[in-house]
Formats: structure tokens, sequence, C-alpha cells
């Protein structure tokens, strides 16, 4: 059967119809796989969700002991100084208060500038280390005086220091009568290792 | 709304059909008057939709045989009988009556027509020229098979038998095809009168088809569907008496259009009005017109099944996207109990936790912190265990004097000892791993210079014993004489007096971190 152009005109209108409507289902299709989609995936994370929330809620007496434990340790870092900001000053007064109090003959120090060494991920804020290196210097009459200069530092707080080196030589000065004159002199590096935890309440 | 005229010899009708109610629009003499008063009816009625159906007397009915064919060749091989058959073709149709299967498969086809097909012309002209929608032409025999089904008559062969305002129509169905029709005129009688007519001419056309042998002159009775008119069924079941060879059904018209779902018909109407509504709810393939005669009427079909195909297509668009719905619910609703759940198991947390001693700090900042200090403190010693080890083993050791100590905490360059000292086999440390290194560095005083095995021998006897701790090592030992190969020997022997310091050693010790 052959259309004229008029009978064709009359077609067209249905046509553009049967367009549309088909064109409007198959909107309608998309529409809804990517609802279906973003659905899916929606799921997906919040079996994830409930998942860890369970396991979670499951771990709950261990976390109870690990809290305990570590609050321990926590607070102990805290009242020694060494979570906060550095406490320049008191490291000062106190490499004063060990060499009067052990009558070291003579002490040099020097701290560097501070440095991360270590960004630990946390929540919500990360918890940050940070070093300062000391170097000392001091004269000693004997060995001991270096152990008990470490020992003082450490029972001062204020930081966490870790010695990465020391070396006692002797000066070559002979012994006198009274025998005060300082026969060994030692030089060491410590890095004073402080916490700033972002989290913390003050 | 749809049109149907419905022709006979005397007058044609013009009735409307909507909802399964038949109205009649107008009643017209079958002359040229008739066909002008169509003409002022069609005005005005541009794309309407029209049935025609003619009940006249003059319908040919000749059974022939084709060879089985489909397709083009078919429809060239019947428009070749057809012409042959009748002089006018624009009002012709062939029925299949089935397939023959002999030496070779034909095909039976029933060829009907009008004897005067001029008296229709002008009608149907004039619905051509006015624009409408010609769905077809028929004929009250083509709708008797449907009209027999609907009355229970679905198989085997059957006189339906009917009252019409064109007169007495009876037609022939065998298996639910059309085999012959006839249309007596009637005038008006009395029911038992009426009655009788329609036993006599019953029996007369089931003489004539036995002639013909399109029925077996011995067999069952014939079953006959008889519509008596309205308030007639009594007479006529009292004329209407079943024989050897025809077993009557009479139904009243009432029950006969309930059975086929006639709403509302007009008063006067025959049973025409069964045919007619047939017509517009269930029309038969075969009709009489001509393909131009229907050009609009095809048009119109493929116009609405455009759209039909289109809003099928959005449907079933609709029927997906409607499953899919359903899915996303079903997930929406599981993600709302998932979300549920898992604020329940939040707050049970909370609850438990709130419990927990004060942190000043979060539970994961706690761990990270302590956790990340240990690690920090592991890798961190004091010198002053190593330096009172040291001094312990010197004391054994008079002659031999230190000028200096070096400790540090670092990876120690491994390197053996000249000869390794018998029995002490130090922890093998694991490549890389921090240790507490201790450097000596000293002489052995109150030997004379040139005694180089005295001196050597308690070098070696001095590193011996700083391995009597397992976890310390002699990293390595560098002896006041190089005795070893690879180095250089060199001596000062016969000098007077001897001269310069005492030999220096190198011990280097190494304790692994835990």
């Amino acid at each position: 059967m052959n259309f004229t152009n008029q009978e064709l005109k009359t077609l067209a209108l249905p046509l553009l119809a049967c367009l549309v409507l088909l064109g409007a289902g198959t909107g309608f299709i998309a529409w809804t796989q990517h609802q279906q989609g973003a659905a899916a995936r929606e799921l997906a994370a919040s079996r994830e969700q409930r998942a860890q929330a369970r396991e979670r809620l499951m771990r709950i007496a261990e976390e109870e002991r690990e809290v305990k434990e570590k609050l321990e340790v926590y607070l102990r870092l805290r009242d020694l100084g060494i979570l906060g900001d550095e406490r320049r000053l008191e490291w000062a007064d106190a490499m004063t208060r060990i060499r009067t109090q052990r009558e070291l003959p003579d002490l040099r120090y020097r701290v560097e500038r501070q440095r991360l060494i270590s960004s630990v991920p946390g929540n919500p804020a990360a918890v940050d280390f940070y070093a300062s290196t000391m170097r000392v210097e001091l004269a000693l009459l004997h060995e001991g005086d270096l152990v008990n200069f470490l020992a003082d530092l450490r029972e001062s707080g204020n930081a966490y220091y870790s010695v990465k080196g020391c070396s006692i030589s002797r000066t070559g000065t002979a012994p006198t009568i009274t025998g005060l004159a300082p026969r060994l002199r030692a030089e060491c590096e410590i890095d004073l290792i402080t916490i700033l935890d972002r989290a913390a309440k003050s | 709304m749809k049109h149907l005229v419905y022709f006979t010899a005397t007058d044609h009708y013009v009735y409307t059909w909507s909802g399964g109610k038949l109205e009649l629009q107008a009643r017209l003499a079958a002359d040229d008057t008739g066909v002008s008063g169509f003409r002022e009816y069609l005005a005005g009625r541009r794309g309407a939709l029209f049935y025609a159906m003619a009940d006249l007397a003059g319908e040919d009915f000749h059974e022939e045989q084709i060879p089985y064919l489909r397709g083009g060749d078919r429809d060239q091989v019947v428009q070749r009988r057809l012409a042959q058959r009748y002089r006018d073709t624009r009002l012709a149709a062939a029925l299949s009556l089935g397939t023959v299967s002999g030496e070779r498969r034909n095909e039976r086809l029933l060829l009907t027509s009008f004897t005067n097909t001029q008296q229709l012309a002008p009608w149907l002209d004039a619905l051509t020229e006015a624009g409408t929608k010609l769905a077809g032409v028929y004929s009250v025999p083509l709708l008797a098979p449907a009209l027999a089904a609907r009355l229970g008559v679905k198989d085997g062969r059957a006189f339906v038998v009917s009252a019409n305002s064109a007169g007495l129509r009876q037609c022939f169905v065998e298996e639910g095809r059309l085999r012959f029709a006839r249309l007596e005129r009637t005038v008006d009688m009395e029911p038992e009168v009426f009655a009788a007519f329609v036993r006599t001419e019953t029996g007369r056309l089931a003489q004539y088809l036995s002639t013909l042998r399109v029925l077996p002159r011995d067999g069952a009775p014939v079953r006959a569907i008889v519509i008596a008119p309205p308030g007639q069924r009594a007479a006529f079941e009292r004329a209407l008496v079943s024989d050897a060879r025809l077993s009557f059904v009479t139904l009243d018209a009432a029950e006969a259009a309930r059975k086929v779902g006639v709403k509302s018909a007009p008063a006067a109407t025959g049973a025409e009005q069964l045919y007619l509504h047939l017509l517009v709810r269930r029309a038969p393939r075969e009709q009489f017109a001509r393909r131009e005669d229907r050009r609009s009427y095809y048009l119109w079909q493929l116009q609405r099944g455009l759209v039909a195909a289109g809003a099928l297509g959005f449907a079933a668009c609709a029927l997906f996207a409607a499953a899919s719905w359903l899915d996303i619910a079903g997930k929406r609703e599981e993600i709302r109990q998932l979300s549920v759940q898992t604020q329940e198991s939040t707050r049970e947390y909370q609850r438990i936790t709130s419990a927990f001693p004060v942190t000043q700090t979060t539970t994961d900042n706690l761990r990270a912190t302590v956790t990340e200090f240990g690690n920090i403190a592991r890798r961190t010693a004091a010198p002053a265990e190593a330096l009172v080890y040291v001094s312990k083993v010197l004391d054994e050791f008079p002659q031999i004097e230190l000028d200096a100590v070096q400790w540090r905490l670092g990876r120690p360059e491994e390197r053996a000892s000249p000869k390794p000292a018998p029995g002490g086999a130090a922890p093998v440390a694991a490549a890389g791993q921090l240790a507490q290194v201790l450097e000596l560095s000293g002489r052995v005083g109150a030997m004379r210079r040139s005694d180089y095995r005295a001196i050597t021998a308690e070098v070696q006897r001095f590193a011996n014993a700083l391995r009597a701790d397992p976890a310390v090592r002699v990293v390595r030992t560098q002896l006041p004489f190089d005795v070893t190969s690879e180095g250089t020997l060199s001596g000062d022997i016969g000098t007077a007096a001897e001269t310069g310091e005492a030999p220096r050693f190198t011990i280097v010790l190494a304790r692994n971190l835990p």
C-alpha cells in the first residue's frame, strides 16, 4: 500500500506520539535503573556500616580492657608533661637544677628547633609526635656523673628523653691533690620528644 | 461512536452504536432520495467510522477450490476466480472453508457477492466522498457463524434462522464456517402462521442443500437455531417440531440479545440488531469492500496502531520501571532497617563506653598515642647499663686503660674479629636490627711494647671477657698489632730504648634492643 504525501502527513503526528511515548518509557527505565544502582550502593554501604557497628560492639570488652591499660600510660604521659606543647623553659630550669644538685663542673647544652617525627591517624584528629634534639657537653669527675645526669634528666619530665648517643673521653688533666678537677668529658645527643594529641581535652 | 448502515431491499437504516447501545439515527428509502438524505446525514461527519451490513436477497454463494497458496499468489488467484465468477467485483469476497487433501493440496473457497452491486454503489460512494472511514461492507450471513457461536453452536452443522427487518434470514453454518444463506421476504403474519412458514422454509432449505449434497442424505438431524420474534416463542415451539432431518431449538429474541451482549436496541428493530451488535464488537475478517474503498480506514488503523505501539511500549517500560521501583523500595526498606540496627548498635556501644574511665581524649587517639609512644620507647635505651657492664669487666683487667667510650643507638657494621674467640658464639643479629653500640678505645699498660704476643693475648682475653653476656657480641676488635694476613705488620727491633705510648686497641660491642 503506497501512501500519498497527504496521507503521510496524517501519519506524522501519530508517529511522533509513538516516538515520544517510547522515548519517555526508555527515559523512565533509565531513571529507575540509575536509582536502582544508587540504592544498591547505599545498601552495600549500610550493610558494611552495620557489620562494623556490630563488630565494634562485640569487641567492646576487649576494648574496655585495652582502654584501661592504655589510659594508665596516657595519664602518666600527661602527668610527666610529655603530652602537650614543648616546655623549653622547664627544660632549662631542669638543666640548671641538675647541674647545681650534682655539682657538675661544666654543663653546656643546645636545643635544636622542633621537628615532626611521626603523625599517627586518629579520630577526630591525628596525634603528632615531635622531637627537639639537645646536644649536651659536660665535664665529669667520674663516669657516674653521666649516669646520674641522664637519670635526673629523665626524672625531670616535661619530655621523653631518648638518648641517641654519648661519648666519654679523658680530658688529659692530671689529678690534683684536691682531686676535684674534671678528668672526663662527655658529649651526648638526646631527643626531647613531646606528643600533641589534638583531640585531647584541655 | 460507530455508525452502522443496514441495507435492505426496501429501506436502509443508519444506526449509531456506543457502549453496547444501538440507536436508530435515520431510515432512508433505497432510492435516489435515500441517497440524498444519506449525503445530508454524512455532512459534518468527516472522519466518522462506518460499518455497512447488507441484508439482501440476491447474495450468491459458490464453492470452488484453488491450489493451496499463501500471500500475494493466493490473492491473485482469488481475485481471478472472483473476476471469473462475477461481472462486478467491487463487492465480492472469498471465504476459506479449509483445505482438501488429495493428489495435491487444495483450498476450498466460498465465493460470495451480490447479484446487483449497483444498488449499494451510490451509498458507498457517498461514504467515500464524505471522507468517512469505511471499516467494511458485510452481509448478515458473514456474521452468522459468530451468532451461532454465541448461541452455543461452535461445531457441527446448524441452521441459524432469524426474523430480520429484511425478511426471514436462514444461514447454514458448518464447523463454524458459513456455507449457504438465503433471505425469504415476509409479510405481516400471525405468530402461528409465521412459525409454520419458518418450519416450511427451513425444511425446504435443508432439502435444497441435500440436493446439492452439502447436507448428507442420511445422518443425524441438523440443529436449527430459530430466534423467535418477541412474544412468539411459544407459538414457534409448537410449530417447530423436530424430526429425523431437523432438530429445532427456539430462542426468544430477548434471550438471544442477552447472549450476544446487546444492552439496548430500538424497539422496532428485528433480529438484525444481533448481527449489528456482533459486527461492531467482533467484525469478521472477510468482507466485501475493495481495499481502495477502505483506504481511510486502513490509514486510521495505522495511526491508531502507531499510537497504540507507543502506548504499549510506554506501558511495558512503565511495567519494567515499576518492577525496578519495587526492587528499589525493597532495598530502601532494607537500608532503613540496617540503619536502625546500626543506630541501635551505636547507641549500645555508646551506652557501654560511657561507663569507661574518663580518657581525656577519644578512644582512637588514646590507642594511637600509647601505641606509637610504645614503639618509640622500644627504640630507646639508656647508656648506663652498658657502661656498668664494661666497668665490671674492666675491674678484672688492671693493665687495660680505656681512653674513650662511645655509646650510640644504631645499626652496627658487622665485621668479624680477626680470630673469633673460642667458645664465644655471639648471637647473630638480624640484618639492620637496631642495637646499642659501644666502642671502647684504650691501651695495655704495664707491658713492654715489644712484647706484642702478651699485649695481643691480653686484648683478646679482654674481648672474650666482654662476651660473657650472651646478649653482647663483639662486632669488631682492632688489636695493637695487625696479625691478620690482610693487614700490614710493622716492628722496630733492636732500638736501644723503647719509646712512645703503649699500643692502642679498639673493641666494638653491640647489644640488640629488645
